[in-house]
Order: C-alpha cells, then structure tokens, then sequence
C-alpha cells in the first residue's frame, strides 16, 4: 500500500488539479474548490474497486433512468403476443398482456430510482430538522423529540409501513414515498442529533464564536457542512432499502399496481413462475444487482467521505 | 503606568458540576495597558484559561461568571448584550487557541476562513477581502499566500496552521489579542518562530497582547509586564524586572526555580511539592500555603490581599505586610 501522504501529495502534480485551479478558480477564490474536493474523493473511491463496480451500476442504472424512452425497443403498451419466451424482436420475452419485457424493465429504472431518491429526500429533510432542533435546543425538546424517534425506531419497518400505507385511501406510488418519508427519518434524527453536539465542541466552533459568530452562522458554516459527509453517506446507503421496501410492498399488496416498478413487474411475474420464468426474473435481477450497487457505492463512499482521513 | 485598555474588577467565575462549585477564577483584578503585553503564568488548571474566555464571555455551561465586572474601552463588557458581545468578539477582542490544527474548520479553505472573519466585522468587496486575505496571510509568514490560501488547513503544519490562526485572530485588527498557549502544541524552533512573529505583530499592529501560558520563560520573551495566577487567584504582578529581579511572592520563586538554565551548576530542576488544589475545596487562607515553605499560622487563616510592594509591582503573601 502506498504511504497515504505522499500519494495525495503527488497530487500537486497532477495536470487535473492544476488545471482546475487555473481559470475558474482566480475569479472564485473562496468558494471551496469543488472540482479538487470531488475529484479527491473520487481517488480515494478508486482505490476499492468493489466500490468503483457500485459506481458503474449506480451510473448505469441512472443513465438508463433519464433515456429510458430513447434506448427502450418499444413503447410500453401491448407490442406482441402474451407471454412470448425472449427471442431476437423481445430480448426479455414479453408478459401476459404482451408488453416488451425489456421496455417495462428499462421505464423501471425510473420508478424505482425515483422512489429512493424521494425518500431518501424526504427522510434527510424530515430527519435533520428533528435531529438539529433536538441539537440545538436540548433540554425537554430533545427529550421529547428523541423519545419519538425512538418509538419509531424500535417498531419493525416493513409492518409499519404495511400499517401506515393502509391510511391512505389512494395508493399512487408519490403516497408511497410519503409513508416512507414520514417512517424513514428517526436514524437520520438520530446521526445528525449525535454529529451536531459532537461538532458543537469541536475547537474550529470555538473559535468561530471567539471571531464573533452568530449561533445561527455557526450552525451554516461550521456544522452543516461537517455532517454532510455523513449524511450523503447514509444517504446513499438507505437508498436501496427505499427501492426494496417498495419492492415488497408491492409484492405483498400493498403498493401501486398500475405504477410498472420492479416491484409491479416482480408480484405478476411470481404469478406465471412456472410457466414464463422471464417475467420475474429480469425485473427481479434489475432490482438485485440495483441494490447492490447503491450499497457497495455507498461502502465506498463511506471510507472516501471520512474528513479525517481525506487527503492525509 | 499607561492607560488602561482592559481592566477586571473582582471577577469571578465559577463551574456549577455535580460534584460542587469550582472556583476557577475568584476574584480576580487584571489590568492590561493600552499596547502592552502581559503575561498570565500558572500551572495547569489555576484558572488562566477560564480567565480569558471569561473576557470574551466564551464561559458555557455549567461554568457561569458570578460576579465581577469586565471594563474595556469604559464599557462594562459584562453588561452588553448577546450582539453587542458579537460585535466585540473577533474585532476588538479576538483569541488565539492552543490547537491550531483543530482550530480551523476541516471543510473550507484557510483563505475562505479568514476571509469570514473579515466579512463579520467589515464592510468590504468581494474582490477587497481577496487582497486582504493575501496581505494578512503574507504578514504573518505564510510563503506564497495567494496559493496558499486556497488550501484546506491539513495541508498546513502546525506551524503554519497557528500562523493562520493569528491571521485570523487580527484580521480585524483587534485592540486586544488573547493567546492562550498559542505555542504549547508546537515543536521548540517552531514555538520560538511563532513568538517571534507575535513580538513582530505587536509592533506592527499596536494591539495589546495577553499571552497565557504555564512556562515562565517562554512568556517573559514578549511580556512587558507578568501576573502570576494560582489556584484561580491573582498572586503577583509586575513588570518584567520586578517578577525576575525582586521576586515576592513563595510561588513565583518556585516558578522561577523551575526553569532550566543553561550554565548554571543547578543540579536538578526545582520541583514544586504537591499539586494545584481542586478549585471545589481550596485550602483555607492562602491557597498556596500548604506547598510553600515560608507558610506562617496567618497563611491558614486569613486570604492575603494584593498589596502594592513597589512600584507597579503588586503581592499577595502575608510575608510582606
């Protein structure tokens, strides 16, 4: 292993960085440089390559996402006859109402992408405005916010989703994510509670209040922008477990028939099992290897964010 | 004497723990002179440090200051409010810490720190902080500054880290600079550079100077004038030659002894007997008296007050009164 100092100093040598600092950067000096930062983290990634195959399925599987009506080999409608095995015209075969497999797997990608990401979203968004407020204020607030996280947290998740999707008259899959949402945010509140008392005794915000800051630019400046790190990371990490849940969901039904995720396409392939295995396996294997990207991404992820060891 | 920049009336601040009230600064009336450097020597936990934030009113729970009063510039700081401490803090006070690497936030560049400091306390252009950035970062001895300041602060050593720090620190050019062991994190020729620059810096921006630290010898380097703090109290005070050449009080001959020198046939180091009392349970009276060697029944007894010996040269010790 190369001695970790030495090989980002060689860093400074590099054409990339110095021809990121060239232009752009004169103007914006004190901005921090974004393009070195990431492009720091993106090094340290490398260095796992089971975290770089994560990154290729995460990228793939986005970029399939956004041209999916473009690169998909029909619309999603009927297209041919029930149930056709995969042949040359339908790569994945078709399914009982003879829509093109491969289509239904690629607009896919969408749904399920669309459904980590929201509530993902909506739990960084849920869970850092409890988790700050518990923070900052401490005392009975922090009490009472973190019981409820806890409560929450100590309730099983699938039954709880299963109890509260069940409240919900319509079931689109934008009401999924909101149950998701609304479930999801105690083990975000929880990290970011914990980051933000940690980092409020860190030397740096000590100093900062010494210079005059405001508690509401400490917070901006100085905490926010340490917890990011973690955040992304966990982040990135709870995406796949959104995809699943809606997955199962689904399959138990509970979700949104008429959406077309993975999830839809798994639950009616499960029906033909025996007789058009193609049906469930595509969707099934898009949903395994999708996954499994997001989770070995965000392993990476977690080892190449870590501020105190970047750039040492 | 000059005119007083800063001044402290019977400060007190005290830490309410669970285990009891400790009495970090009892009582304490410091005065710093309009460009002077003074020196506030002690050991470990004698309260120096709970001092200097309490000027700032840095104090966070459970310590509190109690009593007291704080006078800078014929304003009680301890009257002000919330904002108007702000506004104090970092243009007219500003502080420099002991762990200059831990001091700077890990996520922005050194530049863009500095550049926030200015951007609290000025009204100045985007494009003028730049310059500015560069001009303060080059006093301070930082090669390169307008490279350098675009770096983040684990690509600086120690050294320069602290550099940066004091940067910061008189960015706003401050009337009053609080190190606290500005060098104590640092290697022995980088501690020497660091006080040189600091020696340089007062010239440069005339601000005062209260400089903490345990090491007598190291303080004296930039010191006009010396308080010597035990067991939260002020015990003795005075100017350079009054601390070296007419020692008064038990505890800073044995601060003194502890230096080492060079040439002289001292065989070993004076070790002080004992340990700072805990600030929960003093001792009684002085609060030096059970390690000092010239401890009369009084000592025990009674608190001796700070009396004026010499000229501008104040004890407390009941040998002298």
């Amino acid at each position: 292993m190369i001695e970790p100092s030495c090989y980002e100093r060689s860093n400074d040598f590099m054409p990339n960085r110095l021809s990121a600092k060239s232009k752009e950067e004169t103007e914006e000096v004190f901005e921090p440089s974004k393009a070195t930062q990431l492009y720091i983290v993106w090094r340290k990634l490398r260095r796992s390559e089971l975290a770089v195959v994560g990154f290729g399925i995460v990228l793939a599987v986005s970029i399939v996402a956004l041209v999916a009506p473009v690169i998909a080999p029909y619309g999603t409608g009927m297209v041919g006859r029930s149930r056709r095995p995969p042949s040359v015209e339908h790569w994945f075969g078709t399914d009982a109402a003879g829509r093109d497999m491969l289509t239904l797997v690629l607009y896919g990608a969408r749904i399920s992408l669309y459904v980590g990401l929201a509530a993902v979203f909506l739990n960084v968004m849920i869970g850092l405005a409890i988790g700050m407020v518990a923070g900052y204020f401490g005392g009975a607030i922090d009490e009472v916010l973190m019981r409820i996280t806890d409560v929450i947290l100590s309730l099983p998740e699938l039954p709880l989703l299963i109890v509260t999707v069940t409240f919900f008259e319509t079931r689109s899959i934008h009401v999924i994510v909101l149950v998701m949402g609304l479930i999801g945010w105690p083990f975000m509140a929880r990290v970011v509670r914990g980051e933000f008392l940690a980092i409020r005794e860190a030397a740096y915000v000590e100093a900062a209040r010494s210079m005059g800051a405001s508690s509401w630019r400490i917070i901006i400046r100085h905490i926010l922008p340490n917890m990011f790190s973690t955040i992304i990371v966990i982040a990135s990490m709870d995406i796949p477990w959104y995809i699943l849940y809606e997955a199962t969901l689904t399959f138990l039904g509970f979700g949104d028939p008429l959406s077309n995720s993975w999830g839809v396409l798994v639950q009616k392939g499960y029906l033909y099992l025996t007789s058009a295995w193609w049906m469930i396996t595509f969707p099934g294997v898009a949903l395994f290897f999708t996954s499994m990207g997001f989770n070995l991404f965000g392993d990476g992820l977690r080892d190449a964010l870590d501020i105190r060891t970047r750039g040492r | 004497m000059g005119e007083a920049l800063l001044r402290t009336n019977g400060l007190k601040t005290h830490f309410f723990t669970a285990e009891g009230i400790v009495k970090a600064v009892d009582g304490v009336n410091l005065r710093i002179n309009k460009g002077e450097a003074l020196g506030l020597v002690g050991e470990s936990g004698c309260g120096k440090s709970t001092l200097a934030l309490s000027i700032l009113r840095l104090i966070r729970e459970p310590g509190k200051i109690v009593e007291g009063e704080i006078w800078f510039e014929g304003e009680d700081l301890l009257r002000k409010s919330d904002e108007e401490m702000r506004n104090v803090r970092g243009a007219k006070i500003s502080m420099v810490f002991q762990n200059p690497i831990s001091s700077m936030n890990p996520v922005f560049t050194v530049g863009s720190q500095i550049a926030e400091a200015i951007n609290l306390h000025q009204d100045v252009q985007k494009h003028e902080i730049s310059e500015r950035v560069v001009e303060i970062l080059d006093k301070v001895g930082i090669p390169d500054p307008s490279e350098r300041m675009k770096d983040y602060p684990h690509e600086y050593s120690g050294g320069m880290t602290q550099r940066a720090m004091i940067a910061m620190a008189l960015s706003c050019n401050p009337r009053l600079l609080i190190a606290d062991e500005p060098t104590t994190n640092l290697d022995v020729t980088i501690q020497a550079q660091i006080l040189e620059l600091m020696k340089a810096l007062r010239e440069d921006f005339g601000a005062s100077i209260l400089l903490i630290g345990h090491d007598l010898g190291v303080i004296s380097e930039i010191s006009d004038r010396i308080g010597v703090m035990y067991a939260g109290k002020l015990v003795e005070y005075s100017d350079l030659a009054g601390i070296f050449e007419k020692t008064k009080h038990p505890y800073t001959q044995a601060l003194l002894e502890s230096i080492p020198r060079l040439g002289t046939e001292q065989e070993r180091l004076l070790i002080i007997r004992g340990t700072v009392p805990r600030l929960i349970n003093p001792p009684s009276g002085c609060r030096f008296h059970p390690r000092c060697d010239h401890a009369m029944k009084i000592c025990s007894e009674q608190e001796p007050p700070l009396i004026e010996v010499g000229q501008g040269h104040e004890v407390a010790c009941f040998l002298y009164s």
